[in-house]
């Protein structure tokens, strides 16, 4: 197996310093483990960015926080706890909100990547010394570029496109060269794996299921109409524009209409009337709302290159398959109509295995 | 495996097992049904009953059993509408309550007992609870809950006799003390105590919450009028036996449980080395805080759970919720002291021998950890 960082000779005469990110999960746990065989010295750092319980949302924050010491205790090295919690709220939770009060469908983790871990956190580690970071992120890098993980199923370079570029240089992923079969196997034949542990879903903190839940929280409930789209008829009724978001089928209060037959198809919405507060679905899976061939982007990454190709692949969602597209610098021209995304989701572009760059969907 | 933690949970004794299986299997009817054989069970309910409220000098009738001492807690201070008091090292299942009734924290000593003139200042005429446990979660130390009971009887008689209406009330937590120490209400002049069968060898979620007469409560799970009206719910039956069992045990081996406890603190101090005790006096026998200024005994945790040694740093649903103990802060502990800090509780699991291992390991993990830091 080949991994990358300073080689085994040079490591002997000076151990280059790296501070990990430890989740308490199976992949920064191997991750962890595999930077402290390769010879590194290393610190295990708990990244401690949210605390607080919700209603019927118990935050596990500290049982992570114990997991990911166990291991540290394990494997000798010193642990520490990186309180980001403030910055945290304010960078990523903030966001978060205000987009979502906007009506968007903002990705919190592609933030959390781009303002804590690989800035706060890499900066902190930079002044402790560090020679680099690393995380158990699935994602490769090589001569300063960011490129997907071996594991196709796995790679998280959707959430770490926006990484700052000074982090990317210093940044190892000890485990993208490998398959998460393979992490999990090491974990298990090293007594790393904890197997009492669920693996976290979704937005670290809430899971993809907690977020209206979540939402509730902060933003107010503000009644509305369901309309289909086509007609205009009122459907129900739902508890705020902003809760919900394109192509979403779950979670809609629907009456239907009376002497229609319910056959039984799911409703999906289609479009969203944040100032009016109406949510308008449809049963049309061709609804024209729904598809597109072009996406214009904003706040836009584009990471070093040598000559920007003039066909890219575009990933619109974690562990969506890469479509073909083009690029004019802020406009994506598909060669086949793509079930458009949310808007607020993030596009992220590649060539071949190079992380391009990408931007946020208006 | 050695079990060193005996204050977070004990085993179900294999007797207090035996005794609660029936009313799984057969006499599993509910005592409120009409037929026979589930008056029995009602009667042998109210037995059981009878056999907790002896061990503390009540009547069965005097208690309202609960699905744990937390639940006993929230329900002592239900119904109140003056002040409360509540030593300041109580569990969160005081803390969190009496907070929410406006409590006022009552200081401890260094030694971790209650700091009496603070009490008395802080009573005033709307002070109508004083919430203080037998025995503390965390550091063992036993409160001089008979002088307390003293001090309220004598403020109940002023109020009389200057007309004052409020009522005064003590309540005390004993789940950590039932099989070791003396625990009799009219002694200890409490008015509320809370009773847990999980920390005595009983069943997890039975506890039990004794109301003198003078006391009126009001409930917080409200239904079909069991446990006089204040906890409604059928009766876990199965628990209340295995609890009555569980009791009767404590109680049959009290002198004998502190002969053996001392006697295991006693050996297991003297194999260990480098430590500090920042708790000496006033402890339950099972119950050692051992201190290791400059080492994280988190680390400790985990390299002894290698070992298969099961200790504690500090209660366990505090540690879980990752906030340093408020308890070693309370008496007096620096940052540094309630990090380097573990609680160990003796009990029925353990041997001589076991605590005398116990001790060489962690003597060897220690040292390793200091080690592994000086060259950090």
């Amino acid at each position: 197996m080949k991994l990358f960082g300073p080689r085994e000779k040079e490591l002997r005469m000076s151990k280059p310093l790296v501070f990990v990110g430890m989740s308490g999960g199976v992949d920064s746990s191997v991750a962890t483990m595999l930077l402290v065989q390769q010879g590194y010295k290393v610190v295990g750092v708990y990244m401690k960015n949210w605390s607080k319980d919700l209603p019927g949302m118990k935050c596990p924050w500290a049982e992570d926080l114990a997991d990911a010491k166990r291991v540290a205790v394990k494997l000798g090295i010193p642990f520490e706890v990186w309180d980001f919690e403030k910055e945290y709220f304010e960078k990523v939770v903030e966001y978060m909100l205000s987009e979502f009060r906007a009506g968007r469908t903002p990705n919190p983790d592609i933030m959390c990547n781009q303002e804590i871990k690989f800035k706060l956190f890499f900066e902190k580690a930079m002044e402790r010394g560090a020679d680099f970071i690393a995380t158990g992120h699935y994602a490769r890098t090589k001569d300063g570029q960011l490129m997907r993980a071996v594991d196709e199923n796995k790679d998280q370079t959707y959430f770490l496109y926006r990484m700052p570029e000074e982090a990317l240089k210093k940044t190892i992923f000890p485990i993208g060269e490998m398959k998460k079969p393979e992490v999990k196997k090491l974990a298990e034949e090293n007594g790393l794996h904890n197997a009492y542990k669920k693996e976290s879903m979704g937005v670290c903190f809430v899971g993809e299921v907690g977020m209206k839940d979540f939402l509730k929280e902060y933003i107010d409930l503000k009644p509305g109409e369901i309309r289909r789209v086509e007609d205009e008829k009122v459907l129900g009724y739902h508890e705020g524009a902003v809760f919900y978001t394109i192509g979403q089928r779950h979670g809609l209060y629907l009456n239907g209409v009376r002497g229609e037959i319910n056959d039984g198809l799911p409703y999906y919405v289609v479009k969203k009337d944040i100032e009016q507060n109406i949510v308008y679905v449809s049963k049309n899976l061709n609804d024209e709302n729904l598809w597109t061939d072009e996406l214009e982007l904003k706040d836009i990454v584009i990471r070093k290159f040598e000559q920007f190709p003039k066909q890219v692949s575009v990933r619109l969602r974690h562990r969506a398959p890469l479509v073909p597209a083009k690029f004019d610098g802020s406009k994506l021209y598909f060669e086949n109509k793509i079930k458009r995304p949310a808007a607020g989701q993030s596009a992220v572009i590649y060539a071949d295995e190079i992380v391009l760059g990408g931007g946020i969907i208006v | 495996m050695i079990y060193l933690d005996h204050a977070a949970a004990t085993p179900v004794s294999k007797k207090v097992f035996e005794a609660s299986g029936p009313y799984f299997l057969e006499e599993f009817f509910n005592p409120s049904s009409p037929y026979l054989p589930a008056k029995k069970v009602s009667k042998e309910y109210e037995e059981a009953k009878n056999v907790i409220a002896r061990a503390i000098g009540a009547k069965g009738s005097d208690l309202v059993i609960t699905a744990g001492a937390t639940e006993a807690n929230n329900l002592a201070m239900a119904g109140v509408s003056g002040g409360v008091l509540y030593l300041t090292t109580e569990h969160d299942s005081v803390r969190r309550v009496a907070e929410q009734y406006g409590g006022e924290a009552i200081k401890v000593l260094p030694s971790g007992l209650i700091d009496m003139e603070d009490l008395r200042g802080k009573i005033t005429d709307e002070t109508e609870l004083i919430s203080v446990s037998l025995v503390n979660n965390e550091i063992g130390v036993i409160q001089p809950i008979a002088e307390i009971g003293a001090l309220v009887r004598e403020v109940r008689m002023d109020r009389l006799r200057r007309g004052v209406k409020r009522q005064i009330l003590l309540h005390s937590d004993a789940s950590q003390a039932l099989n070791l120490l003396d625990v009799n209400v009219a002694r200890l002049g409490v008015d509320l105590l809370t009773l847990n069968a999980a920390k005595v060898y009983g069943p997890k979620g039975v506890g039990a919450l004794y109301v003198s007469h003078e006391v009126r409560l009001n409930p917080l799970t409200v239904g079909g009028g069991q446990e006089n009206g204040l906890r409604s719910g059928t009766e876990n039956v199965p628990g209340v036996i295995g609890f009555a069992k569980a009791v009767s045990l404590a109680k049959e081996h009290l002198n004998g449980n502190r002969k053996k406890y001392a006697e295991f603190k006693k050996v297991f101090l003297d194999e260990l080395q480098g430590y500090e005790l920042p708790v000496k006096k006033h402890m339950l026998d099972n119950f050692v805080v051992l201190c290791y200024n400059g080492i994280d005994a988190e680390r400790l945790v985990f390299l002894l759970e290698e070992k298969g040694v099961y200790v504690a740093t500090g209660a366990a649903c505090a540690a879980s919720k990752g906030v340093r103990s408020h308890v070693l802060a309370a008496i007096g502990l620096t940052d540094s002291e309630i990090a380097g800090s573990l609680r160990i509780s003796f009990g029925e699991t353990n041997t001589k021998e076991q605590i005398i291992e116990a001790a060489r390991i962690i003597n060897e993990v220690v040292r390793a950890e200091r080690e592994r830091v000086a060259h950090e």
